[in-house]
């Protein structure tokens, strides 16, 4: 297991997320459920990381973890070098408000704040708000012009770009996006993968939690589950170049 | 954004919030109603129960004359002896001053009337010397407010100083066997006086027909009875009328028994025992004593009355609450998504309670206002039906302004806000312990 450990991290770069032997169980009609198994791995600041598997591998048990919704039964967890495990519940909510930016496959927009209000929304939940620093968010993912449209008035891709702009509010370390271009069409995955790809030439640590493998592609590394257990993978990172393309 | 995110859960949730409020409306104008009955209502049963007479009797401590109310025979007699009128004033000056509405001193005089020409044969007659319209440090009082059965034919006596003759009332019964009738003259002399010396020349002013021994007796202001007697100053008795606080056992303690706190409490307490008590006190050689059957009508009354009103509040407010739940419990289920999102970005569990507890406060507010309003005026319609005088009565006709008691309005909204967190509590400790990634996922 330390051979594994060793492996996934590069020598010499700080682990932005690290899991020790993480294990995640579940008490289900009189049974326990192990829908994590041992889990370790580590990844570096400044990463790009894909997560992948099939249904019921134990993606989105790994994806709580990360984003602090959940906590591990055992092992050790690290984010950000503090061990999250032992947080308390109102602990972990103000972690992951620093630390945490989601972005979710069905962008999860609140339908009656415009764009600007919605970016508006990470920044109230963490501090305070300030409408100059949302709109340069969303001037940054090409919005500029939407900032005061509804959801409803926005298209698939300028939804989960308004999704993505709040995620990056409050600049947290690490992105964690849910099949980002899940309920997208061709044009607008294109859109978002490139944004995602400028983002890690930014410094930014994404984990994606992806069933398109051309979207996994564009990582510089997979982590593949299966059956709650965790197989890693390096990816070249010449593909997402590619894309852009 | 706070007050956007409230803004919007009225605006996008208006069923929702209206039937919580509908629910908090009806229970606090229900609790409000029943608030301002209940706290004007022991005023209303003293007024009501006040025909059947005075509550208190003051008598000398060496009383011998009988202590009566309404034919009840309420102490045996023994030897005679007389307050002082003088004295009453110092009833204005007692704890529950306040609480006195009534005071009728009163004193007896075997007298004879003449009727017809100096010739005549004199008949003995009961002479009763009242205050009738009187001016007790402030308070007008006298014994046809105690007395209001009374019905007079006519008007009731005033004092002429230096006037030969005297207004007098009859009883209806000896106006009859006297044959006289309002406007009437007749001498009428008291022990100490004589028919000859011109002292006496009364004049009736009216008749008064009471159901009871008063019938037979001449009512004359007190002064003139005072002096048919010889004894200016001189009271035989006094009736008072006070508001009381309904008996219980702690009433019936006794005061001389109890110590510090309790004793203070006791004392403090507007029960007809400690303002007799304190009446005791005041005035010098008086036996103040309640009048136990009219006092604890009025305590039965009030107490079977606030326990039926403490009811009716309990259960709206527990209706209301019930409702209250059930709306938030449908709102929040339909803000589930919401919750999740906000708990992903970091919010905590206090700050989405406190957007929803702010949405149930808001809305308790203004309910529990709206509340107060309309069962301040409920209040003023059903207690003037309820202890209607005989005029229409419609909503009309009560001026809002007059029936507010503003103490009940912080009393009425604190109601609906704690009914109203208690009722949306269990759907709020529901919203926050659900899994933020299930819903984000579910949602999905």
């Amino acid at each position: 297991m330390r051979v594994l450990e060793e492996t996934l991290s590069t020598p010499g770069t700080e682990s932005v997320i690290s899991l020790n032997a993480v294990t995640r169980e579940y008490a289900s009609h009189g049974n326990v459920v192990r829908a994590l198994d041992s889990a370790t791995f580590a990844i570096n600041s400044g990463e790009w990381v894909a997560i992948t598997g099939p249904s019921g591998s134990g993606k989105s048990t790994l994806v709580n973890m990360l984003g602090c919704l959940d906590r591990p039964t055992s092992g050790t967890l690290k984010i950000d070098g503090t061990d999250v495990a032992s947080m308390s519940a109102t602990e972990l909510d103000r972690f992951r408000a620093d630390k945490i930016g989601f972005i979710f496959q069905q962008f999860h927009l609140i339908p009656y704040l415009s764009a600007i209000e919605n970016v508006m929304l990470a920044q109230y939940f963490h501090s305070m708000t300030d409408e100059s620093e949302a709109r340069v968010a969303l001037e940054k993912v090409g919005l500029g012009a939407r900032i005061s449209h509804l959801p409803s008035e926005l298209s698939g891709g300028e939804q989960q770009r308004v999704c993505i702009a709040r995620a990056l509010i409050n600049n947290p370390p690490i992105l964690l996006a849910d099949e980002p271009t899940g309920n997208l069409d061709a044009a607008n995955q294109k859109i978002v993968a490139n944004l995602l790809g400028e983002l890690h030439r930014y410094g930014h640590t994404i984990v994606m939690v992806t069933h398109d493998p051309e979207m996994a592609a564009l990582a510089q590394r997979k982590i593949a589950l299966s059956h709650g257990k965790v197989f890693c993978h390096p990816t070249s990172s010449s593909r997402m170049i590619r894309l852009q393309r | 954004m706070f007050l956007r995110l409230l803004y919007e859960s009225f605006r996008r949730q208006r069923r929702r919030k209206l039937l919580a409020g509908v629910a908090i409306l009806l229970g606090t104008t229900a609790v409000t109603a029943m608030l301002a009955l209940a706290t004007t209502i022991g005023d209303r049963i003293h007024q009501e129960l006040a025909v059947y007479g005075a509550n208190i009797v003051v008598t000398p401590v060496a009383d011998s004359l009988d202590v009566k109310v309404g034919g009840v025979n309420l102490k045996p007699a023994n030897g005679g002896a007389y307050l002082h009128e003088s004295d009453l004033i110092k009833l204005r000056g007692i704890f529950w001053a306040n609480n006195i509405t009534g005071v009728s001193p009163e004193l007896r005089v075997d007298s004879v009337a003449i009727v017809g020409n100096m010739n005549s044969a004199p008949i003995p007659v009961k002479e009763r010397g009242l205050w009738f319209d009187h001016d007790l440090g402030g308070l007008r009082t006298g014994a046809p407010q105690l007395h209001p059965w009374w019905k007079l034919t006519g008007q009731w006596p005033q004092l002429f100083k230096g006037s030969d003759t005297f207004q007098v009332v009859l009883g209806a019964s000896l106006a009859k066997r006297l044959n006289l009738k309002v406007g009437d003259g007749f001498i009428l002399n008291g022990p100490t006086q004589q028919a000859v010396d011109g002292h006496g020349q009364a004049s009736a002013v009216g008749i008064v027909s009471t159901g009871d021994d008063t019938d037979n007796e001449v009512l004359v202001p007190l002064q003139i009875a005072q002096g048919g007697l010889g004894a200016d100053n001189a009271v035989s008795r006094v009736e008072i009328s006070a508001r009381t606080k309904p008996e219980d056992a702690f009433a019936r303690s006794d005061p001389d028994k109890l110590t510090g706190k309790k004793h203070d409490l006791w004392y403090c307490s507007p029960y007809a025992n400690s303002i007799a008590y304190q009446i005791r006190e005041a005035i010098p050689g008086a036996n103040a004593e309640q009048v136990r059957q009219v006092e604890q009508s009025e305590g039965t009354v009030l107490s079977r009355i606030s326990g039926l009103m403490w009811l009716i509040s309990a259960a709206a407010l527990l209706a209301a609450g019930f409702a209250v739940s059930a709306a938030m419990a449908t709102a929040i289920l339909e803000r589930r998504a919401e919750i999740g999102l906000m708990r992903s970005l970091g919010a905590s569990r206090s700050a989405i309670a406190l957007l929803f507890y702010s949405e149930t406060g808001l809305l308790a507010v203004f309910a529990g206002a709206c509340g107060y309003l309309i069962g301040s005026s409920l209040a003023a319609w059903l207690g003037a039906k309820i202890f209607a005088t005989g005029t229409a009565t419609t909503f009309a006709s009560i001026h809002i302004a007059t029936v507010l008691n503003p103490v009940l309005l912080p009393i009425v909204v604190g109601l609906a806000l704690i009914v109203a967190i208690a009722g949306s509590t269990p759907a709020i400790r529901q919203a926050l312990r659900m899994d933020p990634s299930s819903i984000l996922r579910a949602d999905a």
